[in-house]
């Protein structure tokens, strides 16, 4: 797992693209269509913050331990595309809002 | 008409030696006497410099404004005025499709034109310029389709329409567009009320008005071995909501709904003008400019007078308004001819299933028969090149080959870009392949008499 971690620290958060069915989403819509799918991805270590370092000592020594929480930032879309439309299997057209990241940071 | 075509020839090289000559000018081609023409909204500026002009064009949007023509020139003032603007630039002026202010010149065109015309001709005149600049698109297309599926049973399987699809939503441009008007006709506003129709129109205007013809032709004209495919070309414009309407209203009363509005009216007289079947030309179609005709068949989409394929039919291709003939009264016969320019016109089928096919074409240059269905008269037509007869304006074509070579900036030396005109001329005549599919346009209206003088003619130019 650690060796998973450096090697997605060797290229910093961002867009990436790939060409996808609707169908292999799986979200429910039998399209043939293929659309252009932006994820976020990369490493966000030079992002991290006094925040981030206090957080994880404060968890170390066991003064935050009930809640759920992240130490590191974490790349994740900040802004996501409007829509995209596509026609399904059934001759139905369908609109799925913020499928897609438009824009990428470390948060 | 020999005479025509060497001076079309001359003008040809006249224009290269002057591109050579000063190497960032493509002169206007006012000697011989043609010129292009002027768009409305300029030729409307000229007209306002001047004091007779704009005061007689003040007195005729007066004369028409809530008048029908018969009492209009019943006035003597009228008729004065509308005589006095016939001579102005603003009588033969042209509008663009998709230019700044369309609107706005089709308005300054109709203003003098509805004056001069008997008010319900069958054909009426283009107010659009012919199509000149978008020969550059169908080099476009041509290198996209070569790109496509080179094995031929791949081709076969495949569904060009999900690849038209899939072409527009990788492009940033045509997804936007195309979900929006997705989005738009696609939104239920009541169980009685399927969708904002008006909205919608709008929506797809905008698809084909701001997104190449590369991305939208391909989707609206793409060929299909199957229901499923077809049924997508089918949907392509959401005919539930954009085309289908809860009556089928008569074609004549339609087309007078679509004549009230001055935008319906012009893209309707454009496709009047590029579509109608032409018995005189090899493919059906004036000029064989199946571009221009593929144009202003779109031109018409998000307007009253939307047309759209009738059915899933993968190969019997059928296009119509929405709109039948029945309550035509005594006006039986004008609707049938109305509606038989829609359903049934070799121009138009030969225009899409040669869009469509334009695969193949290119795919086995070594074979390069063309699938269009002719119309019994056309097929009746000898072929090429036996009798490269009047029917085909070659000569056109080259021109506007090596002008659009030439605007491209490829302007390097003479030779150079004759020898790539002559190729493109070569290549148009390819032994075997019965028909020459480029479509030509206007640049210089002369028909040559028989190609094959022309060709001798260019390289009897080139020896020297």
């Amino acid at each position: 797992r650690r060796r998973a971690r450096a090697r997605s620290g060797t290229r910093p958060c961002g867009l990436r693209e790939l060409e996808v069915r609707v169908s292999e989403l799986g979200l429910g819509y039998a399209s043939e269509e293929t659309v252009l799918f932006r994820y976020c991805a990369g490493a966000c270590e030079a992002a991290a913050r006094f925040y981030d370092q206090g957080l994880r000592r404060l968890r170390q020594r066991r003064r935050v331990r009930r809640e759920k929480v992240r130490a590191q930032p974490c790349c994740r879309p900040t802004a996501y595309e409007d829509e995209v439309s596509f026609l399904d299997t059934h001759s139905r057209y369908h609109t799925v809002h913020e499928l897609s990241a438009r824009e990428c940071a470390c948060v | 008409m020999i005479l025509a075509n060497a001076f079309c020839l001359f003008f040809f090289l006249d224009e290269t030696l002057r591109s050579l000559a000063s190497p960032s000018s493509l002169q206007g081609p006012e000697l011989h006497g043609w010129r292009p023409p002027v768009d409305c909204v300029r030729a409307n500026e000229l007209c306002a410099a001047e004091s007779n002009c704009s005061s007689r064009y003040r007195t005729l949007r007066q004369c028409l404004a809530g008048r029908d023509r018969n009492t209009m020139l019943a006035n003597k003032e009228c008729q004065a005025a509308l005589e006095v603007l016939q001579e102005s630039p603003l009588y033969d002026c042209r509008c663009k499709r998709g230019m700044k202010k369309e609107l706005q010149c089709l308005q300054i065109y109709w203003s003098i034109h509805l004056g001069l015309t008997e008010g319900e001709e069958f054909y009426e005149a283009s107010p659009y310029e012919p199509v000149t600049s978008r020969l550059s698109d169908i080099f476009r297309l041509a290198s996209i389709f070569s790109g496509t599926g080179a094995d031929p049973a791949v081709s076969a399987k495949s569904n060009h329409c999900l690849d038209a699809a899939k072409a527009c939503n990788l492009n940033e441009n045509c997804k936007k567009l195309r979900s929006s008007y997705i989005s738009i006709c696609n939104r239920e506003i009541s169980p009685t009320e399927r969708c904002n129709r008006r909205k919608c129109h709008k929506a797809l205007r905008q698809f084909f008005d701001r997104v190449p013809s590369e991305y939208t032709y391909r989707m609206l004209f793409c060929s299909c071995q199957d229901q499923a495919c077809a049924e997508r070309r089918r949907q392509t414009i959401l005919p539930s909501c954009s085309y289908e309407d809860k009556e089928k209203p008569n074609c004549l009363d339609l087309r007078s709904v679509c004549r009230t509005d001055h935008l319906c009216r012009s893209r309707l007289a454009d496709f009047h003008a590029n579509c109608h079947a032409s018995y005189q030309t090899l493919t059906g179609c004036p000029a064989d400019n199946y571009q221009a005709c593929l144009g202003s068949y779109a031109g018409m989409i998000g307007f009253d007078m939307t047309p759209n394929y009738v059915d899933s039919s993968p190969t019997g291709i059928v296009v119509s308004p929405w709109c039948s003939c029945r309550g035509s009264g005594n006006m039986e016969e004008e609707c049938e001819k109305f509606l038989r320019d829609f359903t049934e016109n070799p121009c138009l089928r030969n225009a899409i299933q040669a869009f469509g096919n334009g695969t193949e074409v290119n795919l086995s240059p070594k074979n390069p028969s063309f699938q269009a269905t002719q119309a019994p008269r056309v097929e009746k037509t000898p072929s090429l090149p036996d009798d490269l007869s009047d029917s085909t304006n070659l000569g056109t074509s080259i021109i506007t080959t090596c002008t659009s070579v030439e605007e491209q900036g490829l302007k390097a030396n003479s030779s150079k870009e004759l020898s790539m005109c002559f190729t493109e001329l070569t290549t148009n005549i390819i032994p075997g392949s019965n028909k020459v599919i480029r479509p030509s346009s206007g640049s210089c209206r002369a028909r040559p008499p028989a190609a094959l003088t022309a060709v001798s003619f260019l390289m009897l130019k080139l020896a020297l």
